[in-house]
This record gives C-alpha cells, sequence and structure tokens, in this order.
C-alpha cells in the first residue's frame, strides 16, 4: 500500500471514529442539554405578565455595561412553601412504594416466562408487551371506568355478593396506585425477562447437588444474579413515576398531590413559566443522583457475571 | 508377592461376597419416546475409580445425572451404600457432583463457592473455615482464595470446581468430563493429579467421559456404553486385550477385524475361514460352535512382519504397503491385502526414520500368534 493511501484510509478511519463519538453528543446536546439550559434559563427569571411570560436574565446597558439579573426566588419557594415539599414527598414515596409492588408482582411474572416452554415464552411476552399497542391515556381513562361508583369492579363485586354497597376506590391513592402499577408493569417484567433468561439453570443444579434447597437456592443464587435486572426495572419505574402527572390527575383525589401534577398547574393554570422550571430542576436534581448510582452499582454487578 | 485374598480386596467386584457401595438396578430414562438410559444395570464398589466411556449422546451424562438425582429414573432403583435413593432429591443425596461447566458461582469468591456446600450442612463457621483452608491445600489454590470465578483461567476453575465437590467429604464424588475443558498438556497432568487424590482421600469416584485414554489410564474398572446401553464393564486392561463386541473393540483403540466362520473348533484353538483366503487360528476362552459366525480381532501393535512366510502358515497374511503415517515414537501401516481390504498395523520405530523396515508399495507379509487377539461373537 502506498504512503498516500495509508494516510487516507487513516483519515477515513478517523472520520468514522469521529462520527461514532461524535453523534451521540450532538444527540445528547441538541435533545437533552439544550433544553436543560433553556428551563434552567428560565427557572432564574421573573414570571411577568408578557409573551414569553418571564423576564429576561441580561440586559444591555450603555456603554458596554452588561447587567444580569438572576431571580433564586423560585428555588427558595420550592424549598421553603411545604406544599412543594409535600407534594416531592408524596411523588417519592408514590414511586417508591409503586415500585416494590411492580417488583413483587412483576418477578414472579418475569420468572415464569423465562422458565416456561419456549413455545409459551414468546405468547406470554405478547401479552405483557400488548397494552402498548392502545394508547397510554386511553388505557388510564377505562380504568376511571373500571373503578367509579357504579363501574364494572363494582359490579362485578355486587353480583358475586362480596359486597353490599358499591366501594369508593376512584380518586383515592389505592386507585392511583392500581394505575400506575398496571402501567409500569411491563418496565418492570421486561428487563428482569431479559436477566432471568440468562441466569443459566446449571447453577441451579449446582447448588441443589451442594445441598440447597430450591428455595434457599432462589435466594442464594437466582436472587443476587439477577440484581442487575431488578435495578435497571426498578429504575424504569421510580423515575417516571416521580414526575407521573396523567394517573394522579385522572385517578387520584385531592390529597393525591404529586410533583407532576404541580407543575402542570403552575405552567398551565397560573402561567408561572419560571417557578414551574425551578421545579422541574429540582425534580431532576432528585432524580439524578440515585439515576447515577444505581448505574454505577449495576456496572459494578454485570462485571461479576462471566 | 500378594496373597489371593488382598488381590482379591483390591479388585472387590471379583468378590462375590462384597457389597456394592452403588448399586444401580434396572434403570432406564426415557426423554419422550428416546431411551436416554437403556435398562442399565451397574455395581460399584467403595474406593473404585469408575469411568463410564462413550461417544456423545449415549446416555453416559444422563446416568451421572440420575445418580446425582437431577433426573429422575423412568423405572429401575438406584442404591447408595443399601440405601434406596430412587426418590430422593438432589440436594439429599450423599454425593456431590463436580459440573461439567463447573458451574462455579459467577457471584461468589473462590471460597465462598467452596463454603456453599458446608453452609447448607449448618456447620459452625469456625469448622467450615477449616475446611475450606483444608479443600484450598489439597488443591494448592490458596492464593485464589479470595478471586471471582471470571478472574480465574480454566484450569484454576477446574480446581475450584473439584474443591467446591470435594469440600463437603463425599464418598462418592460424581465427575461430568472432569477434564474435557482443559488443552493437552494439562489433561496428562491433571489425570495423575485426580487418581492420587483419589487414592489419598479414599472417595469413590465415577466419572464420565468420552476420551478412551483419559478413562484408560484413571479407572479401576470402565464400562463402555452405547445408545443408552452397557456394551461391556472391565478393567481397562480387559476393555482393550478382550472386548467381548465388535463395539467395544473398534471403540477403544484400532483394531482389525475379520469375519469369518467357525470351521474347526480343538480345545482353546479355533479355527476361522475368513476372505483372506486361509484360516485363521486363534485362542478362545468360551466354546464355539462349527458354522457360527465371528471376527477375528486383532490390535495393530500384535502385528509383526513375517520373515518366513509359508503357503501353510498360520495367521500369516501377504499385502501391499500402502500407506504409512509416522508419529515419531511408532509408525502405522496400512497394508492391502488378498480380500481387498486394508489391515492395520503398528511398529516401534527402533531405528530412525530414513532406516524404516517398509517403504510405500512394498510387497510384505504381516502374522500374528493366535494368543494375541480374541475372536468376537457379538
Amino acid at each position: 500500500m502506498s504512503r498516500s493511501m495509508q494516510d487516507q484510509a487513516r483519515s477515513d478511519r478517523r472520520l468514522s471514529r469521529l462520527i461514532n463519538i461524535g453523534l451521540p453528543y450532538v444527540w445528547l446536546g441538541l435533545f437533552f442539554l439544550l433544553p436543560f439550559v433553556i428551563v434552567l434559563h428560565i427557572s432564574l427569571a421573573e414570571s411577568t405578565l408578557a409573551q414569553p411570560p418571564y423576564t429576561a436574565l441580561w440586559h444591555w446597558l450603555d456603554r458596554g455595561l452588561l447587567q444580569i439579573e438572576i431571580n433564586l426566588g423560585n428555588f427558595l419557594l420550592v424549598f421553603e412553601d411545604d406544599l412543594y415539599a409535600w407534594a416531592l414527598w408524596h411523588s417519592l414515596q408514590v414511586a417508591f412504594v409503586s415500585t416494590v409492588l411492580c417488583l413483587l408482582l412483576g418477578y414472579p411474572m418475569a420468572y415464569a416466562i423465562a422458565t416456561s416452554a419456549s413455545r409459551w415464552r414468546l405468547i406470554l411476552l405478547m401479552l405483557i408487551i400488548l397494552p402498548f399497542w392502545t394508547s397510554f391515556l386511553i388505557r388510564v381513562y377505562a380504568w376511571i371506568g373500571i373503578l367509579q361508583t357504579n363501574g364494572l369492579l363494582n359490579d362485578l363485586l355486587l353480583w358475586l355478593g362480596l359486597i353490599e354497597t358499591p366501594l369508593s376506590i376512584l380518586h383515592t391513592p389505592t386507585a392511583v396506585y392500581i394505575g400506575v402499577v398496571y402501567s409500569y408493569l411491563p418496565f418492570m417484567i421486561l428487563p428482569l425477562y431479559a436477566n432471568l433468561t440468562r441466569l443459566d439453570p446449571i447453577l441451579l443444579e449446582a447448588a441443589a447437588d451442594l445441598g440447597c434447597r430450591p428455595l434457599r437456592a432462589f435466594f442464594r443464587i437466582t436472587v443476587p444474579l439477577s440484581l442487575p435486572g431488578i435495578l435497571a426495572g426498578s429504575m424504569l419505574v421510580f423515575i417516571p413515576v416521580v414526575g407521573e402527572f396523567v394517573i394522579p390527575d385522572l385517578l387520584g383525589g385531592p390529597e393525591s398531590l404529586m410533583l407532576g401534577k404541580l407543575l402542570w398547574t403552575e405552567f398551565f393554570s397560573n402561567t408561572d413559566w419560571p417557578l414551574a422550571s425551578a421545579l422541574a430542576i429540582v425534580l431532576l436534581g432528585i432524580l439524578v443522583v440515585p439515576f447515577v448510582m444505581m448505574q454505577r452499582l449495576q456496572q459494578r454487578l454485570e462485571e461479576n457475571r462471566p | 508377592m500378594a496373597t489371593l485374598a488382598e488381590r482379591r480386596s483390591l479388585e472387590p467386584w471379583q468378590d462375590p461376597k462384597a457389597a456394592p457401595y452403588l448399586r444401580i438396578d434396572r434403570v432406564t430414562k426415557k426423554f419422550g419416546d428416546v431411551y436416554a438410559v437403556d435398562d442399565v444395570s451397574l455395581n460399584i464398589f467403595q474406593g473404585e475409580f469408575f469411568s463410564l466411556l462413550g461417544s456423545s449422546g449415549c446416555g453416559k451424562s444422563t446416568l451421572l445425572r440420575l445418580l446425582a438425582g437431577l433426573e429422575s429414573p423412568s423405572s429401575g432403583r438406584i442404591f447408595i451404600d443399601g440405601v434406596d435413593v430412587t426418590a430422593v432429591p438432589a440436594y439429599s443425596r450423599p454425593v456431590n457432583m463436580m459440573f461439567q461447566s463447573y458451574a462455579l458461582f459467577p457471584h461468589m469468591s473462590v471460597e465462598q463457592n467452596i463454603a456453599f456446600g458446608l453452609q447448607q450442612e449448618r456447620l459452625p463457621s469456625r469448622e467450615r473455615a477449616e475446611r475450606v483452608a483444608e479443600m484450598l491445600n489439597l488443591l494448592k489454590i490458596s492464593e485464589l482464595r479470595k478471586r471471582r470465578p471470571d478472574q480465574l483461567s480454566g484450569g484454576q476453575r477446574q480446581r475450584v470446581a473439584l474443591a467446591r465437590s470435594l469440600a463437603k467429604h463425599p464418598k462418592l464424588l460424581l465427575l461430568d468430563e472432569p477434564l474435557g475443558a482443559l488443552d493437552k498438556r494439562l489433561r496428562e497432568n491433571t489425570q495423575f493429579e485426580l487418581v492420587n487424590l483419589q487414592e489419598r482421600l479414599g472417595i469413590t469416584f465415577v466419572t464420565v467421559t468420552h476420551d478412551q485414554e483419559e478413562a484408560m489410564t484413571m479407572s479401576t474398572r470402565i464400562a463402555v456404553m452405547d445408545a443408552g446401553q452397557i456394551m461391556q464393564i472391565d478393567t481397562p486392561t480387559a476393555i482393550y486385550e478382550f472386548p467381548t463386541c465388535r463395539f467395544v473393540a473398534e471403540f477403544i483403540g484400532s483394531v482389525n477385524l475379520f469375519e469369518g466362520k467357525v470351521v474347526e473348533s480343538a480345545g482353546e484353538l479355533v479355527t476361522v475361514e475368513t476372505q483372506l483366503g486361509r484360516p485363521l487360528q486363534m485362542r478362545s476362552f468360551q466354546p464355539l460352535a462349527i458354522g457360527a459366525s465371528v471376527a477375528v480381532a486383532i490390535r495393530p501393535e500384535k502385528m509383526r512382519i513375517c520373515s518366513d512366510y509359508r503357503e501353510d502358515g498360520v495367521n500369516q497374511v501377504q499385502g501391499v504397503v500402502e500407506d504409512i503415517a509416522y508419529l515419531g515414537d511408532v509408525s502405522i501401516y496400512r497394508i492391502r491385502v488378498a480380500d481387498g481390504s486394508l489391515v492395520e498395523m503398528t511398529l516401534t520405530n527402533v531405528q530412525p526414520r530414513t532406516e524404516q523396515a517398509l517403504t510405500w508399495d512394498q510387497a510384505v507379509a504381516i502374522e500374528w500368534s493366535p494368543s494375541s487377539g480374541v475372536i468376537l461373537t457379538e
């Protein structure tokens, strides 16, 4: 190969590497970093009755003087007003309880699918994925029809004679949990399933051979080895549920005040964009920390796998 | 000079009064319509190094899994030390197994892997630590105790797997292709180590292998399996020198088979007429009917070059050298004989290669003695 051809090949390689590494960064910059900067920018402004409904952060004065006004009042309000702290605490609580419920329901389901005969596996997986073919919003609306006082669930329970008077489930925290667990269960099951199918059944045989009963082997072998799947599923449920807006809005009552709902109110009803942005930034900050920690932990766990 | 009694105790299967440690009684295992193990009966005695030998799919691994309790037989019974364990689940059986893939727990260190079985026994932690240290020393892997399986080489993993399966001091250890994943060099060294270990600990070993050399080197007895059935059970020497059927003769080592019919049976000497054009005379320990279809089996190394070829010579055949394979220590000669078939003969290379006795296309006469082969009826 001649010199110039080698140079050409090398520069081609460099170009392809640049594209490979550069493209994700461009993507993240455009669709994550830039919106984040815009939201951060708005959160530091003041609310006004104008278009757009917030003040500019800087003004050019005479003779090259630049005046920058940063308003931290929105953040102070978020931390000082009990309403926001309470909504945040409530959001985290709902997200945590829902994640635990999804895990308790999803693990046995994922395990059953992963250990089922291969001809059943695809059908069972399809059943998990099938709800995604209908709009999320419509599925949550459908729960209103099921849960309301003269809804399907109450009709059924009355017909069966299990209850005398209809239960009031709709617009209670229970309805929010039902809606959240129903909507987010697939996000728990799928990563768990992907993990559990990789588990070598020989390891369980080895455990049995060494005198370990099946239930104990499950907790000593299967559960520790599926930790990456548990973490992935939990993150996929916990993080979106903290900011969940639709489900508490449609199924919840006045006590189901979650941060997502609050954010929506500030933005659309009160047209207080800076306060809504400050809320969004705080929410992001609170979610990023556990996310990065879990990611680290997961990486460590993955390294232990052969 | 050992007395007969002493020799008997070394070969307990010869002693009709000895009780087998492991008794497999007419065990069958079906997967769907396929007989993986087909009516197998087998006695294995305390302290034996017993090998199940066969090609893949012959049912040897299934038989081992039946012994471990990882499969349950479709019919038949399994006794360990006189106790019927057929219905006993794997986690309650007094046996341990070393898996072919080693099956080390990837999320546990070497130490934790070895301690796993002891924890299930609820052994006090002091004794457990002692036992783990004993195993680490026994297999010379003390410096690896904190490592995880993915930080080990294949040979190291094999040792950890062995240590883990020995940690509970089982009386019966099952080994599924224990050396299968090692390279040739390491395999040869480990073979001797495994035998020494087995003799020192006095544990009964049952191994599964497809490698006949491995089985020959290590075993007290070998069971050759084919299509779920045991074809022959015997010592390595007997399996090699006195195979009882064509399958075993051909499976172990190389063999020349001359098909023919018995024409004369005088005492131990049997005359067989074959396609070679002249009768062959062989010793036989069993009476054979005149006219029975048999095969005369001669190992290639039992053949020699005939210096005084005679038209009526016993067990003498003429042919032409067609192929020579030089293996260093020995050479294999393939000789085309009268009936058109190829006969294999191995000669030790006493002289350097350049001065070899035979060359291509050379006419040669070969012969063997009547006691150097066997007559096979099956």
